[in-house]
């Protein structure tokens, strides 16, 4: 009792090792990727090799500004390899909230001690939230450093909000994953609806660019949420709030669920 | 310690079901404060969901329940504060040390006194320098009793306490059971071992398939078992002593067994009446006498087949 969240505290401690290998893991991506722009977009060599590629492999991954700085860390990191990365370290850190603890049978005697059950949900989505956050200031700051070097030209502020958005993107899945867990206490239906959130929004997005007709699927993904807009170049877009929203729903009905369950033991 | 007048644990037709499944069909209990109570039964038996429900884990489907005068529901984490509990199934998989692991729960449940983490692991032989993960099936045990004992909470929930640990633990273990009592806390604890409760409990329940059986003393359980008794006596008198024994009370299946030479033996069951048994075969010549001290196991396995103690 002497000190403030006890659970948040014990989460991040119990898992510094797995985040500082996510860390190194968005640190290599991006010192082996941005390094390579100035060889590659700058004499217009990329965007010839993309000219000559399919038009619908181009626009699924949203290759389509690629000749810029903004456009090739956009496509490169923040739209692939990060996503791909924040969303399985934050699916894997949502599992390993609730479900993965109730399922091992570990959660029985930490409910069993002098802690509510919000406060639990609470202070480990807490922590994952800040660890998704933590690797999103992460390719900030590497960003900002190979910026000059790498003569990718990116505004800081278009830098940041690009961060946030794929924060908030990753965030949505790891509480999607949070909350079947509050919900069911299932470790692989947990790890599902986390996966199952960003495939679901990846394909809609990437289905969403081949044709206006079929472009508002873009308002039914998250991915579209945070990227459509083309924050890197353009900064702040209002739909990126949507996955706050998204993330503030899924916590809320996680803890409405979990409070009042049984423990899956 | 506060003495307080509200008993630690009452049930009133505690009924819990998981589905079509009913795992307790309508408990009632009244557990006094300061009391070391035991339930035994076997496995399936509801000693586990009893617990549960009074730890707020699980939710009871009907009827009523009171831990330390308030419901586990709405008593919350302020409740659980003043517990202590040992899951049955203890399982722990960090890689924390165990003195951090410890001091997690002491932030949550504490306060803990000063030394008694290190008191506690030293009587039990427990090192706390290694990682929780690394520890022995008897050594998280042991590190599962010290989380539960180290706030000195008012009352204590074990589940199957002493399995995985050596004799020589299992008494210590014991040991703790009566200091606590000294101190005036209340002890709710689940065994297979009989012995064990036996030697702790003051009360014990039976509880079979979701029902309590019994609830009784330990003195009171171990004069409805059953002792098995061996008279032998010289062939003349065969007769005349199978005839007493027939007319005896509390003597059921009396048998006669072969034993030595011009000589017969009987074999019976014998409940309480002891007094009534030696006096009546006293009068006849005998050649040996056996009465075997009663097991509470036997005891309890009577519970457990027959209706309510007959076997």
């Amino acid at each position: 009792m002497s000190r403030v969240l006890p659970l948040f505290r014990r989460s991040l401690a119990d898992s510094w090792r797995g985040l500082l290998g996510w860390t190194a893991g968005v640190a290599a991506a991006l010192l082996l990727y941005l390094p390579l722009y100035p060889s590659l977009g700058g004499g217009g060599q990329l965007q010839s090799m993309i000219d000559s590629m399919p038009p619908e492999l181009v626009k699924t991954l949203g290759y389509d500004a690629i000749g810029t700085g903004a456009g090739y860390a956009q496509s490169t990191f923040f739209a692939l390899v990060g996503f791909v990365l924040l969303t399985i370290a934050g699916v894997g850190w949502g599992t390993g909230a609730i479900a993965n603890d109730e399922e091992n049978g570990q959660l029985e005697l930490t409910i069993a001690h002098g802690v509510s059950r919000g406060q639990v949900l609470a202070e480990r989505s807490a922590a994952v939230l800040v660890k998704l956050a933590w690797l999103g200031l992460v390719a900030v700051v590497l960003v900002a450093v190979l910026n000059g070097p790498s003569e990718l030209d990116i505004q800081f502020g278009a830098l940041v909000a690009t961060a946030a958005a794929l924060v908030g993107l990753t965030a949505l899945s790891a509480s999607a994953s949070i909350m079947v867990g509050a919900v069911s206490g299932r470790r692989s239906w947990a790890l599902g609806a986390g996966a199952g959130v960003a495939v679901l929004g990846y394909v809609s997005n990437a289905i969403g660019n081949q044709t206006d007709d079929l472009a508002w699927l873009h308002d039914w993904s998250p991915y579209s949420w945070a990227f459509a807009g083309d924050p890197l170049t353009n900064g702040w877009d209002w739909q990126m709030w949507m996955l706050l929203a998204g993330v503030a729903l899924f916590l809320v009905v996680g803890w409405l669920v979990f409070r009042r369950r049984d423990l899956t033991v | 310690m506060t003495a307080s007048a509200t008993p630690a644990i009452t049930t009133r037709g505690l009924v819990k079901r998981y589905g079509s499944r009913t795992a307790l069909h309508g408990i009632d209990l009244d557990i006094a404060r300061g009391n070391v109570f035991g339930v035994i039964g076997p496995n399936g038996a509801g000693k586990t969901t009893t617990m549960r429900l009074l730890l707020d884990i699980i939710r009871p489907s009907g009827g009523e329940l009171r831990v330390l005068g308030e419901s586990p529901r709405s008593g919350g984490a302020a409740l659980r504060q003043r517990i202590g509990y040992l899951p049955g199934e203890l399982h722990l998989a960090t890689r924390a040390r165990g003195r951090d692991f410890l001091a997690h729960y002491a932030e949550i449940s504490g306060p803990v006194r000063l030394g008694v983490v290190d008191s506690l692991a030293e009587r039990l032989g427990l090192e706390l320098g290694r990682p929780v993960r690394s520890l022995s099936k008897g050594n998280k045990q042991k590190l599962g009793l010290v989380q539960a004992f180290m706030h000195e909470p008012e009352l204590l929930v074990l589940d199957e306490p002493t399995s995985g640990l050596d004799p020589l633990v299992q008494q210590e273990f014991l040991t703790m059971l009566r200091e606590a009592k000294e101190r005036g806390q209340t002890v709710f604890l689940s065994s297979h071992v009989l012995s064990e409760i036996q030697q702790a409990a003051d009360e014990v329940a039976v509880l079979r398939a979701g029902r309590i059986v019994q609830v009784s003393t330990v003195a009171q359980l171990r004069e409805s078992a059953v002792r098995r008794v061996r008279v032998v006596v010289p062939e003349p008198s065969a007769a005349l002593v199978a005839d007493t024994l027939e007319r005896l009370p509390g003597i059921t299946g009396v048998r006669r067994v072969a034993d030595r030479p011009r000589a017969a033996a009987f074999e019976a069951q014998l409940d309480a009446h002891v007094d009534t048994f030696v006096k009546a075969v006293g009068r006849h010549e005998l050649i040996d006498l056996t009465i075997e001290e009663p097991e509470l196991e036997q005891a309890v396995l009577g519970l457990y087949n027959g209706a309510g103690g007959e076997r």
